[in-house]
């Protein structure tokens, strides 16, 4: 440690006690850990600002243990814990004070919350050191920087009102329908709907037999009036909080509730912290007969909670503007009033990383003119298939039970159609029936012949068969690739066309829901493997020892599928078995030709959204963009913009690209073990919403759906030519 | 296992396909074929089930296909008692299942649009703008 940073000279020391000498080590190495962590600089002459060592949050000590301590030494302008941190500083009004606190409390023991932290019975020991003011020195003040779209109106009910709206809650209603439970930490009472904290949800088909009380009438006309909230609230929640209690931080659900949440303050003032993604935290004091707006950003994004304590740290409350300190404030029972309007529908924010409501982007950010469809899947689906076709067909051996069993069913002597067959895994089930698939890609169309199946190359959306040929037509996994609504109306419309009357179809789709009734589908449930690297391919969760040998087996594509187990029922996608290693380093090649659409980055190795955009990366999208580029035929597809499915993870969008990683068996993995030589292909999907299927199956007049299922992730239709 | 030795495009397909995908195409059936390499090879002969595809077929596509293969020995008409017919069944066996094309085109009646045969695959793709 440099000597300049030391608030006493080594001459000094020699004149010291021993126990001087050892405070005066430990302040040194204390003042070190501040020096590591914040850019606040020690002061060798006194100041009012003070860095308090093993006084901070990082240490289990709460910012009104050191209020406490430090206050006998005079007014506290501020106190700043930074999150995590060892440290606190304290700023006083004056200089004295500071100076006075120095002499008393250097190498004091602060006590430990027991609760904090758990090892530290006694206590520790303070260090204290004069600052320069810095940013870390100021606390985050109160009513400083509220969150976007956070109001908070002062003495927005009157006393009066304050007494009839607590009188309004009966806590002692013991019929059967009133909604109070008492929660870990508080008492809470519903009113409108009931909030189901299993779900964080209410049920709208359950109202409760009592409305918001009408007492809240006038409070809720004000802020109807003053534009704070745009529709009248239809549920009430009303939480009361003895001292020492709290709200754990929450997001309040986004699909449950409009935006514009509105909580009344009653009884007392409190302080609630909001929380940034980002890490920032922001201390908002709510004082007694307050209303606080949430909106925008304070109610998407940032959460609030309250912290269990008995006191708050807030501004002292006078009308002397010279007393600008702090003080401390004990907590009295409160009772808060949380009016919120029930959505329905899904949740239409533009915050889609807190938000739980799937996007259904077809109708407004993916919205493609069918030659730009043309385009996005004859680049996303068409070329990625016939590039993948071997990989894929290795990987896709075991028929769906359900797909098996319709295709069991069928009366001897009748004929099936698989219209995207891929590797015909339909095919051949049945013996007594006629057969055959058809499949866009030639390369899938040919593994079929090989296969001893009859197959042809065909497009879905121009079936080149007859009209009503076949008893049967399965599209298992294949309707999900078309990329606008008249296509996958257009796609059934084949399917029925084909049929003979009386003769029925099953179409499988994937589905947005891929957690229904709270089961995960086996999709999600794949087993993520921490020993891998690289993922594998798909629906063969190939025996799980995989070292890198028996990796290399797996990625050795279409051999040795015969020892492999196979597990849930996915066609759509590989399982990421291992996580992405950011040193992989690996290639994204599309093998684009035409020009569009290149993704140039790739995998960017963390577990979130894969950034494959061409432009500066910064947004979590995948651009499928081509600026400068332009298709044969001359239109533009910048503006189309989706996202990259994380795999084995639930949607956040229905139309999105879901990676395929096609391994090279020649990678080189003696050389540089790392390095796996693979290609990454962007396939288009567009997930179904439940009912979505069977309303496609409505607008084709010809046909009646016969049954509708959910299926491990997949939604499925059974429908009949009239 | 009857089907599992099928291989190439056979004439129990081509009775299924047809042209009218084509913008302008109004029956587009049957397909002409023009075969560079056609093939037999046997197969295992299941009366049972060529009896009851029989009537799901068009026989005069079988007919006239047969003949584009250079086949002989087609009957014109389907006889009434074809589900005991044995030679019958025998012959359709063989026309239906046992003739491949190897490669070749399938022909448009109408527009003359030419769909070829590689290695046995039917390609019945289509531009954009014949659609």
């Amino acid at each position: 440690m440099d000597d300049h940073t030391l608030p006493v000279t080594k001459n000094k020391m020699k004149n010291m006690s021993k126990h001087d000498k050892k405070l005066l080590k430990k302040q040194h190495r204390s003042i070190g850990t501040l020096l590591k962590h914040s850019a606040t600089q020690p002061s060798t002459t006194p100041t009012k600002f003070l860095y308090v060592g093993n006084a901070g949050l990082g240490n289990g000590i709460q910012r009104e243990q050191v209020f406490n301590l430090f206050s006998k030494y005079g007014q506290i302008s501020d106190i700043s814990t930074p999150v995590g941190k060892p440290y606190a500083f304290v700023s006083y009004t004056l200089v004295e004070s500071a100076k006075d606190a120095m002499e008393n409390l250097n190498g004091a023991v602060i006590a430990c919350e027991e609760s904090q932290a758990p090892n530290c019975s006694s206590g520790v020991n303070i260090y204290i050191a004069y600052v320069e003011p810095g940013s870390d020195v100021n606390s985050k003040n109160l009513k400083s920087e509220l969150p976007e779209g956070l109001i908070i109106l002062e003495e927005f009910v009157s006393e009066e009102e304050e007494q009839s709206l607590l009188a309004a809650i009966d806590w002692n209603d013991r019929t059967p329908d009133s909604a109070i439970g008492s929660l870990k930490h508080r008492k809470v009472k519903h009113y409108g709907y009931e909030f189901l904290y299993g779900i964080n949800n209410v049920d709208l088909n359950c109202p409760l037999k009592d409305g918001i009380p009408s007492q809240c009438e006038q409070v809720l006309d004000r802020l109807i009036q003053g534009k704070y909230i745009t529709s009248y609230p239809d549920q009430l929640t009303v939480n009361q909080y003895a001292p020492g209690q709290g709200i754990p931080p929450h997001i309040d659900t986004h699909s449950a509730f409009e935006d514009g949440l509105v909580s009344i303050s009653l009884g007392c003032q409190v302080v609630m912290e909001f929380r940034h993604p980002s890490g920032n935290i922001s201390p908002v004091l709510l004082p007694r007969r307050s209303a606080m707006v949430m909106t925008k950003e304070s109610r998407y994004v940032w959460s609030h909670g309250i912290t269990p304590r008995k006191f708050d740290i807030v501004p002292c409350s006078s009308n002397d503007p010279a007393n600008s300190g702090l003080t401390l404030s004990k907590r009295e029972t409160r009772t808060s009033l949380t009016f919120r309007k029930c959505l329905v529908g899904p949740c239409q924010c533009n915050y889609q990383a807190q938000c739980d409501s799937p996007r259904d982007t077809v109708n407004s950010l993916l919205d493609v003119k069918n030659e730009e469809a043309d385009v996005l899947e004859e680049e996303h689906v068409h070329k990625v298939y016939e590039e993948i076709a071997g990989h894929f067909s290795a990987t896709r051996h075991t028929p769906w039970p359900k797909v098996k069993s319709f295709v069991e069913d069928i009366a001897p002597g009748s004929i099936l159609a698989d219209i995207g067959c891929g590797n015909g895994k339909y095919l051949g089930i049945n013996n007594s029936i006629g057969q055959f698939g058809c499949d866009r890609s030639s390369n899938l169309a040919g593994i079929c012949l090989e296969r001893g199946h009859q197959a042809f190359v065909c497009d879905a959306l121009k079936v080149a068969m007859r009209d009503n040929s076949v008893d049967a037509a399965i599209s298992i996994a294949v309707i999900h690739h078309f990329s606008t609504q008249a296509r996958r109306v257009k796609a059934i419309e084949e399917l029925a066309r084909i049929l003979q009357p009386k003769g029925r179809a099953l179409v499988s789709v994937w589905a947005v829901e891929q957690k229904l009734h709270k089961k995960k589908s086996n999709y999600l449930k794949e087993i993520k493997q921490t020993n891998i690297q690289c993922e594998d391919s798909v629906n063969r969760q190939i025996d799980l020892k995989c070292g890198n040998q028996s990796q290399d087996k797996q990625m050795d594509d279409s051999q040795n599928d015969t020892d492999q187990v196979v597990k849930g029922q996915d066609d759509h996608n590989q399982g990421v078995k291992g996580q992405y290693d950011p040193n992989q380093g690996v290639q994204c090649q599309d093998g684009l030709t035409r020009g569009i659409m290149q993704q140039k980055n790739c995998i960017n190795g963390e577990n979130k959204d894969v950034s494959i955009s061409t432009a500066t990366g910064e947004k979590p999208y995948a651009n499928v963009q081509s600026k400068s580029e332009r298709t044969e035929k001359g239109e533009s597809l910048s503006r189309i913009e989706l996202k990259t499915h994380v795999n084995r993870t639930e949607f956040k969008s229905q139309d999105m690209f879901v990676p395929w990683h096609l391994k090279n068996k020649t990678r080189e993995k003696k050389d540089n073990p790392v390095c796996s030589n693979e290609k990454v292909y962007h396939r288009y999907y567009h997930v179904f919403k439940q009912g979505e299927l069977e309303e496609l199956c409505r607008s084709v007049p010809s046909i009646a759906v016969k049954e509708s299922y959910y299926d491990q992730g997949n939604w499925c239709v059974i429908f009949e030519k009239e | 296992m009857f089907f599992t030795k099928l291989l190439k495009m056979n004439l129990f397909t081509h009775n299924m396909l047809t042209s009218n995908i084509i913008k302008g195409v109004t029956k587009g059936y049957p397909l002409g074929i023009e075969a560079t390499e056609v093939k037999t090879s046997e197969r295992e002969f299941n009366p049972d089930f060529i009896g009851r595809m029989i009537p799901r077929l068009e026989w005069p596509a079988v007919v006239e296909g047969a003949k584009m293969l250079g086949q002989d020995a087609v009957p014109e008409e389907v006889p009434s008692d074809y589900e005991t017919n044995e030679e019958f069944l025998k012959q359709a066996h063989r026309l239906l299942l046992e003739v491949t094309v190897q490669e070749g085109n399938l022909i448009c009646p109408e527009s003359g649009r030419k769909f070829p045969i590689t290695n046995g695959i039917a390609n019945m793709l289509l531009k954009e703008d014949e659609t």
